[in-house]
């Protein structure tokens, strides 16, 4: 009884505002009809599971790196084009396979290359310049071989072979997966050569470039014969999907757009993982002792990656239609049951008078849910989330207990990236694909992350609830109105106030508890 | 016999300041060396720069026989050295349990040295489930001592294990340490000029970062000049 008393005591600013909060929900909910607060409810809990997915992400990257990841939201886009891609052109994705294990092949060899690297003596200033020389070959031979290699027709300035293009077919359901394209004039194996090269030598003079900062220090060799069958099973997986393309791509294509769909989320928190591994291994790890040069490099890397994104994929927004399971309309739908749902794939389902679309306010608050617990386990359960947990409070002493805390940095921040890709694939059906995405999205998740404390694991899905919450009930009060008392029309709320009142919500919550809801004052 | 640790006219730099100035030290297998000097003499960052955590700029470190200077510190920690830090740096938000299993460098390490730490320390049987905020000073003490002693160290680094702890703890603490000096080779800072020599068999007095004086503990005790000039009156 005095450990609860003692409790309530130490916590009562933080119950108060909870109480405050759910009262506040209690009078926004009697405010509406039935069938509004549900739905309201529910597409709350959908934006919640979105913008918690980039939260969390961006938070555990914070806690234990200290790094602000402001590319998050950039990156978080880049999970849906990816995801669309795959989705609409499996074919180009396909055709992109090739060149990609080619040139990834080569990475597949750096415990060897950093060995080579730091065997390679000689003296400093030839250390130092023959990575720099090595990057610039690779450069100009990738240059020549990847633009020799022909992609499946896909040019975002020709309006036929346009992403865009596609999309709106793919709306309509009339896309015709075009033929692949073919090699014109070069030979292919020697085109294929060039890219596995360029990938090589880009492998070495980064490794090199490494080497020269963690001070060249001699390490040993343990059988390489493991990293040379990973390599030859690379590029072993790239030269076979080029010879049997086509029935490949048939077959992919044959699979319909549900197998599509979950192999292109899988794709996109693939891609996430990786390109979260490179970038905090080639970006961030030479700058952790310098906290703006992190943030000013994640904030460039936002603006180069939306930049790109424009050019690759031309157009700046996509629809991105939902698989089969979740869109039949017509016949025994709107389903009026749960058993309804999984028997005729509807589209949505009639609930307490209100029409609630499946994908978006059931399955993405399932996934949501899902990673939630899923991740929870990972910090609770395993040893890794452990030396997650210790690194958070203090990496010397995790370090000076012979664990090597940068392995456990790598995997942060590539896990933080990969929830942030799959949110973006996840929200592709759901909230359109546009290059503005990102930006409205680090928005929230940064509000989210404020409010529930910011290296706080449930703080963010908390502060990530509550700014779903705010958002959506502004927008239907935006559309029936409140009625106050001392005005004669009811108040409907115009649409700039939706961001407004996230931020304002967020004002109040830290004047009241400086730390956000459940966060914790760093020592 | 060869020493366990010897550390060869070390010069560390903390941003630009040059805080250790040549710092020699040498420590026998099995025995236990204090660490002696004024308060901000370099005591705590020649520890960390036998660790690598503050890297040497100069000089050398040599463990069982293998230059560990220019290793990273998870690589040094890893060749058997456990650290026993001034704040004891408790992991706050892990229980006790995972303060120590987090340790481990085999998997079991922890199951095969629970003899040995719940023997030393009983406390931590009983309050292994509890998170690593709700102990007290001397609970944390105990901890992070017990912390080091899962994996295989053939060193333990200790700093300060006594200070801020209540007359009865710091017997308690004194007992165990003289117990785990039987067993294993220990570099002890300490400020509490009557616990150190109770500890230690040998002595290095630093001095504005430079190691200026080691013998025997023994004849330190009757040095009262050396004592006084070095380490105030104790």
């Amino acid at each position: 009884m005095n450990s609860l008393a003692l409790f309530l005591r130490r916590n009562r600013t933080l119950l108060i505002t909870a109480v405050i909060l759910f009262l506040l929900l209690i009078v926004a909910i009697r405010g509406m009809e039935t069938k509004d607060w549900v739905i309201t409810l529910l597409r709350s809990l959908s934006v919640a599971a979105v913008t918690f997915l980039v939260a969390s992400g961006f938070s555990l990257i914070f806690g234990l790196l200290d790094v602000l990841n402001l590319a998050h939201g950039a990156l978080f886009m880049i999970g849906a084009y990816v995801a669309w891609t795959v989705y609409i052109r499996p074919d180009t994705t396909i055709a992109l396979l090739t060149p990609t294990c080619l040139l990834a092949a080569g990475f597949a060899l750096l415990p060897l290359w950093s060995y080579l690297a730091s065997r390679l003596g000689g003296k400093k200033s030839l250390a130092r310049l023959w990575p720099w020389l090595g990057l610039l070959l690779a450069g100009v031979v990738l240059l020549y071989a990847l633009r020799a290699y022909p992609i499946t027709i896909w040019d975002p300035g020709v309006y036929s072979n346009a992403p865009g293009t596609y999309s709106v077919f793919a709306d309509s359901g009339t896309l015709v997966i075009p033929e692949p394209a073919a090699f014109t004039g070069q030979s292919p194996v020697l085109v294929m050569a060039g890219i596995l090269l360029g990938g090589l030598l880009l492998a070495f003079s980064l490794s090199g470039l490494q080497n020269r900062r963690s001070g060249g220090a001699t390490r040993k060799l343990r059988l390489p014969w493991p990293y040379l069958a990973g390599f030859l099973a690379v590029v072993l997986v790239g030269v076979l999907v080029y010879i049997f393309n086509t029935p490949l791509t048939t077959a992919v294509v044959a699979l319909g757009s549900n197998w599509l769909f979950l192999i292109a989320i899988v794709v996109a928190l693939l891609v996430g993982i990786l390109l979260g591994s490179f970038i905090e291994s080639s970006l961030i790890r030479p700058l952790y002792s310098r906290p703006i040069y992190t943030l000013m490099i994640t904030l460039g890397l936002s603006a180069v990656v939306v930049e790109l994104v424009r050019a690759i994929w031309g157009r700046p927004e996509f629809t991105m239609p939902k698989p089969a399971i979740f869109d039949v309309t017509g016949g025994n739908c709107p389903a009026t049951t749960l058993a309804g749902i999984f028997r005729d794939h509807c589209s949505t389902v009639e609930f307490m008078g209100s029409r609630i679309r499946v994908y978006n306010e059931i399955f993405i608050p399932l996934i949501g849910v899902l990673v939630l617990i899923g991740i929870w386990l990972l910090i609770q359960r395993t040893r890794i989330g452990m030396i997650i947990r210790a690194g958070v409070q203090d990496r010397e002493m995790v370090e000076a207990l012979g664990i090597n805390v940068r392995q456990a940095f790598t995997f942060v921040f590539a896990l933080g990236v990969g929830l942030a890709t799959l949110g973006g694939a996840l929200a592709g059906p759901s909230m359109g694909i546009s290059t503005a995405m990102g930006d409205s999205m680090i928005l929230n998740a940064l509000i989210a992350l404020a409010i529930g404390g910011l290296t706080s694991y449930p703080g963010a899905a908390v502060g990530s609830l509550l700014v779903g919450l705010v958002q959506q009930f502004i927008i239907k009060y935006g559309q029936i109105g409140i009625q106050l008392p001392f005005m004669e029309a009811p108040f409907k709320p115009s649409p700039p106030l939706v961001p407004a009142s996230t931020v304002l919500l967020m004002v109040i919550i830290l004047l009241v508890l400086p730390n956000g809801l459940l966060g914790r004052r760093k020592e | 016999m060869e020493p366990l640790l010897e550390v060869r006219d070390v010069h560390t730099f903390i941003g630009q300041y040059h805080i250790l100035q040549g710092v020699s030290l040498s420590l026998k297998k099995g025995s236990v060396l204090a660490l002696l000097g004024r308060n901000g003499a370099g005591k705590t960052t020649t520890l960390k720069t036998i660790l690598g955590l503050t890297p040497p700029r100069q000089g050398e470190v040599i463990f069982a026989e293998r230059p560990i200077h220019e290793m990273r510190s998870f690589d040094i920690a890893a060749q058997g050295i456990g650290f026993v830090p001034e704040q004891r740096s408790i992991f706050r938000d892990l229980s006790v349990e995972e303060n120590l299993k987090i340790a481990e460098r085999k998997k079991g390490d922890l199951r095969r040295k629970q003899e040995l730490i719940f023997g030393l320390f009983p406390d931590l049987q009983r309050l292994i489930r509890l998170p690593g905020n709700h102990l007290s000073g001397g609970q944390q003490q105990m901890l992070a001592i017990a912390r080091a002693l899962v994996a295989d160290n053939r060193l333990l680094l200790i700093d300060e294990p006594t200070e801020g702890l209540a007359p009865v703890i710091i017997e308690q603490l004194i007992l165990a340490i003289r117990q785990l000096s039987a067993e294993t080779t220990i570099l002890l800072v300490e400020q509490n000029f009557i616990v150190a020599s109770q500890l230690a068999e040998d002595y290095v007095i630093i001095e504005e970062g430079k190691s200026v004086k080691a013998g025997k503990m023994a004849d330190l005790l009757h040095d009262e000049p050396t004592i006084h000039r070095y380490l105030g009156a104790a």
